[in-house]
């Protein structure tokens, strides 16, 4: 067992590149170009290329949920191809190529998306326990999508016109899918709610009650959306009624005593089909090519999941007072979206490659006008799931489990209980560390097990510790590369060195090298993608 | 009330106000008492709580529902017989009947209180928390400055959140995991009111772990060049709070078993009554602002958002708040903490008045009821009316500024100081248009 975890921390592996021509090449010029031309016109000067270190943590973390291992940084900063960084993409999005050069999938890539999904779409299922049951349902469908790369409209298309949980004669997946409308209540004014603001990017709720003076939308119009949903049956109502009576497509506006029937966001009156549900014409609508909100949409909030910040932002609330920083991006970007029929994995290539997400996190010029022409790359929170899987691809933890065999509700197992305490459904980019996380990562049993020189609670630790021909810079190094993805600069490599051998508080340079890892696992440049 | 009418009753509360007054005689008094520094504890009501079934009855009224006044021990004051104990406090408690607020949305309402003003785009306002905590720390604070005990932050975590004041000022969250459970029998509310990881690892003595904290401390330093990104800086404070809290004997506060099984059984043997003794313990060692948030309990599983069944549930979440609150404002008096602890019971809107057909009350922002008590404010008195059957606001409207600005008045803070926001420019702890409420400080 030692031996294998040493030969992984020393060993080199070739790499095997297999060029390609590469459909989104253009796509990705057209983005460099927008967000060059800004820079210009702004007089903005963007910070440097992020090097090859702080790039992999970085596309890891975004694309498969955890950082690398020590034996593949080693690798891929040995690895002296050019193209070495789109092949990474690849291999993270498609999987590593087999002996023929096919690539058979990334489960790393399902598995980490299935959750970043859930937690866009079910935010419920992550915080309220009534709604919790719903979320491993709803991941592993989600999941099945991410396998096939079903296009992304089929996939909002499925959801939005889901059958209502309870509705007769369903299957694992169809209750699955019943998830999104379950934790909105079935409400029709709830559902409305969640699906333009998730799907259109579009806040129209805060018109539920009255007309505000200086938004767009007027509450006639959001009770006019939400009678789409007006056959649904609430959830928790004594009535015995089917789970959506399809023939209903109008609502009474409460207190008004209005009656509005559906009509879409730009003011069109649908034309319905007989005996088909008012979600399936609303669904038509929104993917129809064309319709202002879909794909920007989509395309918005894949880009705030890789940034930090929306190329419209806040999210959901498009308008005169809130434009988007690069117009012209948001359009090239969405027509290709929709012209690769609506295919995620392109979208994410495209993100990923392009000029700003591969620029460094530091800038000692930074600004605000810095963040709003993405000329930095901004230090975005983790997911619990993120930073609980990253402790075990840095520690060799030994419950690791294959991403692919990650188990959702553990609930006593260290993932469970880590995932419990450091839930958040806050945006990335505004986590905050609060107190209790800092001491459970100063004090708790898990980074207390990896951090102790006792060889039977870390597996890292102990394999580090008695490699025979690592010197103390050696190791310490390999700890950097374990944990921050990166080896350490001279500077602190010397003060390092010299508080290991010294012993440091302790007298026990083996102690010493604890603490060095100890400080490492607690550190910003851990605890954040950056 | 017409919009006309409005302001002019707003500004006529205004007259004889005068800021620098009362600010002289809070110098005044703080140079006879240095030692003297007010704290606030906020029972949180989340879903928004009725006020037809509490503080302002319409017994007769068509609205008034099967529930019936009782007296207090202020004369003329009447509350519901679903608070038999904290009519004993009655002299204490200024009950505010004439909230007239605009937003009916959960999350929106609940930034709007908690903040006082709506969410506008890029500004982050800190919520009152983080305002008093900032106000009030004390030098040499070894706890944190706000600590918010069960929240429910779903609704909106701007309204939980430091906002522009930074990371230093953001609350302590402890048991905000068990909304939902806590609804269920058999619940078990210790492990959300405890503080875990707080002692060192065994094999790890003070030095060795101020070791370990130095070499952290260059890390962080050295990563944050050129990274002046929230998420960071939150990492930074954090571990320095934690830190210090860990050396702290202040930090005994969370050990609640200290106190008497007949004190906490007082307080209600569960997580809203043995958090309000914790907020107690906190304020008694100093810190600054307290939070302690009502929501589900059994019988009530979505706490105060009593769309349906309105009148079973309020009997359940009374019954869990009468013991609590009536324990926290007679323990802090016999303590002598009372003067110097402003508690503020509020949800972030009322109900309607009128019932509606699944025996419930939706939300109702127009007209609706908080009530302070303790340190600052004069109790025994009931501010503003409502019309016969509580739809309207006749009397002393009362807006989220003018309650927030009565708050910290009663602390001793000035609202109309200026903080500066992550937008470059200055703002005030509570809005200009704010008139406090005099009559009751």
């Amino acid at each position: 067992m030692r031996f294998s975890i040493i030969a992984a921390l020393v060993a080199g592996l070739l790499w095997s590149p297999t060029a390609k021509a590469d459909p989104s090449d253009a796509v990705v010029k057209k983005v460099n170009g927008h967000i060059a031309s800004a820079w210009k016109a702004n007089q903005v000067s963007p910070a440097q290329r992020a090097d090859d270190a702080e790039f992999m943590r970085r596309v890891y973390l975004d694309l498969i949920g955890r950082i690398p291992p020590v034996k593949e940084v080693r690798d891929f900063l040995d690895n002296t191809d050019p193209n070495k960084r789109s092949k990474l993409i690849d291999d993270l999005l498609f999987g590593k190529p087999d002996e023929t050069g096919k690539r058979n999938g990334s489960a790393g890539y399902v598995a980490h998306f299935g959750n970043i999904w859930r937690r866009e779409w079910l935010p419920q299922s992550m915080s309220n326990p009534q709604f919790q049951f719903f979320g491993p349902q709803f991941e592993s469908w989600m999941r099945k999508q991410l396998q096939n790369n079903t296009p992304y409209d089929r996939i909002v298309r499925d959801i939005v016109t889901a059958q209502p949980f309870g509705a007769q004669g369903q299957t694992p997946d169809t209750q699955a899918l019943s998830a999104f409308l379950f934790v909105n209540e079935n409400k029709p004014e709830n559902v409305a709610a969640s699906v333009s603001r998730m799907f259109l990017g579009v806040k129209i709720e805060c018109a539920q009650c009255h007309d505000h003076p200086f938004e767009t939308w007027t509450r006639n119009q959001f009770w006019e959306f939400a009678s789409f949903f007006a056959g649904l049956q609430p959830t928790g109502m004594a009535r015995r009624l089917p789970a959506e009576a399809v023939e209903i497509r109008s609502l009474t506006i409460p207190d008004l005593n209005k009656k509005v029937s559906a009509k879409f966001l730009d003011g069109k009156e649908p034309l319905f089909q007989d005996r088909v549900s008012s979600r399936v014409t609303l669904m038509d609508w929104m993917s129809a090519k064309g319709n202002p909100y879909f794909a920007r949409n989509a395309v918005n909030r894949m880009w705030a999941y890789f940034f930090g910040a929306g190329l419209i932002d806040p999210l959901d609330e498009p308008g005169e007072q809130n434009p988007p920083s690069h117009p012209q991006l948001l359009e090239d970007l969405s027509q290709a979206f929709t012209a690769s029929g609506y295919d995620l994995k392109f979208l994410i290539r495209v993100i990923v490659s392009s000029d700003a997400y591969q620029l460094s996190s530091a800038d000692p010029k930074a600004s605000a006008s810095t963040e709003r022409n993405f000329a930095r790359m901004r230090v975005r929170g983790l997911t619990p799931e993120q930073l609980f899987d990253s402790l075990v691809s840095a520690t060799y933890y030994r419950d690791m489990q294959m991403p692919n065999q990650r188990q959702f509700v553990a609930p006593n197992s260290a993932r469970g209980e880590f995932l419990a305490k450091f839930s958040t459904t806050e945006r990335l980019s505004d986590v905050q560390t609060s107190i209790l996380q800092a001491l459970t990562l100063m004090n708790g049993k898990l980074v207390s097990d990896l951090t102790s020189t006792d060889v039977r609670r870390s597996e890292l630790l102990a394999g580090v510790l008695d490699t025979p021909f690592f010197n103390t810079e050696q190791k310490i190094e390999t700890l950097y590369l374990a944990v921050v993805t990166r080896k350490p600069t001279p500077d602190e490599l010397r003060r390092l060195t010299g508080y290991v051998d010294k012993g440091g508080a302790t007298g026990d340079s083996r102690k010493a090298l604890a603490d060095v890892f100890w400080a490492l696992l607690n550190s910003s440049e851990f605890a954040f993608n950056h | 009330m017409n919009r006309r009418r409005f302001f002019q009753v707003s500004a006529g509360a205004a007259v004889g106000v005068s800021v620098s007054g009362w600010l002289q005689a809070l110098a005044a008094d703080t140079a006879k008492n240095p030692q003297r520094r007010r704290s606030c504890i906020l029972l949180w009501m989340n879903g928004g709580p009725t006020q037809t079934d509490t503080f302002d009855m319409k017994p007769g009224h068509a609205n008034g529902g099967p529930l019936k006044p009782i007296k207090t021990t202020a004369p003329g004051l009447e509350i519901s017989e679903v608070f038999p104990k904290l009519a004993q406090q009655g002299k204490h408690l200024a009950v505010i009947r004439s909230m007239a607020t605009k937003e009916g949305d959960h999350g929106r309402a609940t930034y709007l209180m908690r903040t006082g003003t709506l969410p506008q785009g890029a500004i982050q306002y800190p919520y009152i928390g983080s305002l008093i905590g900032k106000e009030l720390s004390p030098p040499d604070a070894e706890l944190p400055d706000v600590v918010a005990v069960a929240p429910f932050r779903f609704f909106n975590f701007g309204a939980f959140s430091s906002g522009f004041l930074g990371p230093r000022f953001s609350p302590l969250i402890i048991g905000e995991s068990a909304f939902g459970q806590a609804a269920q029998p058999g619940f078990n509310y210790e492990q959300f009111l405890k503080v875990s990881d707080m002692d060192r690892p065994g094999d790890v003595d003070p030095a060795h772990h101020n070791a370990r904290v130095d070499l952290l401390r260059d890390m962080e330093r050295d990563f944050s060049r050129g990274r002046p990104d929230t998420p960071a800086l939150s990492h930074q404070a954090a571990y320095e709070r934690a830190v210090r809290m860990m050396k702290s004997e202040a930090a005994r506060a969370f050990k609640l078993d200290e106190e008497s099984d007949k004190l906490r059984d007082r307080y209600g043997r569960n997580l809203f009554g043995q958090g309000c003794l914790l907020a107690r313990r906190l304020v008694e060692r100093g810190v600054p602002f307290v939070e302690v948030t009502l929501g589900s309990v059994p019988g009530a599983p979505a706490g105060w958002d009593t769309h349906g069944n309105n009148f079973d549930q309020v009997k359940a979440l009374c019954g869990v708040l009468d013991p609590a609150w009536s324990s926290l404002i007679d323990d802090l008096r016999q303590r002598g903490l009372l003067d110097n602890t402003l508690v503020v019971w509020m949800g972030e809107f009322g109900r309607t008045p009128k019932i509606n057909r699944g025996n419930g009350r939706d939300h109702y922002p127009n007209a609706w009821t908080t009530v302070l008590a303790g340190g600052g404010i004069k109790g025994g008195q009931t501010i503003g009316r409502t019309s016969a059957g509580g739809e309207s606001v006749e009397e002393r409207p009362v807006s989220t500024p003018d309650l927030l600005a009565t708050v910290c008045r009663g602390l001793g803070i000035d609202y109309e100081k200026q903080n500066q926001s992550n937008v470059g420019r200055p703002i005030r702890i509570v809005d200009k248009s704010a008139r406090p409420i005099t009559e009751i400080l």
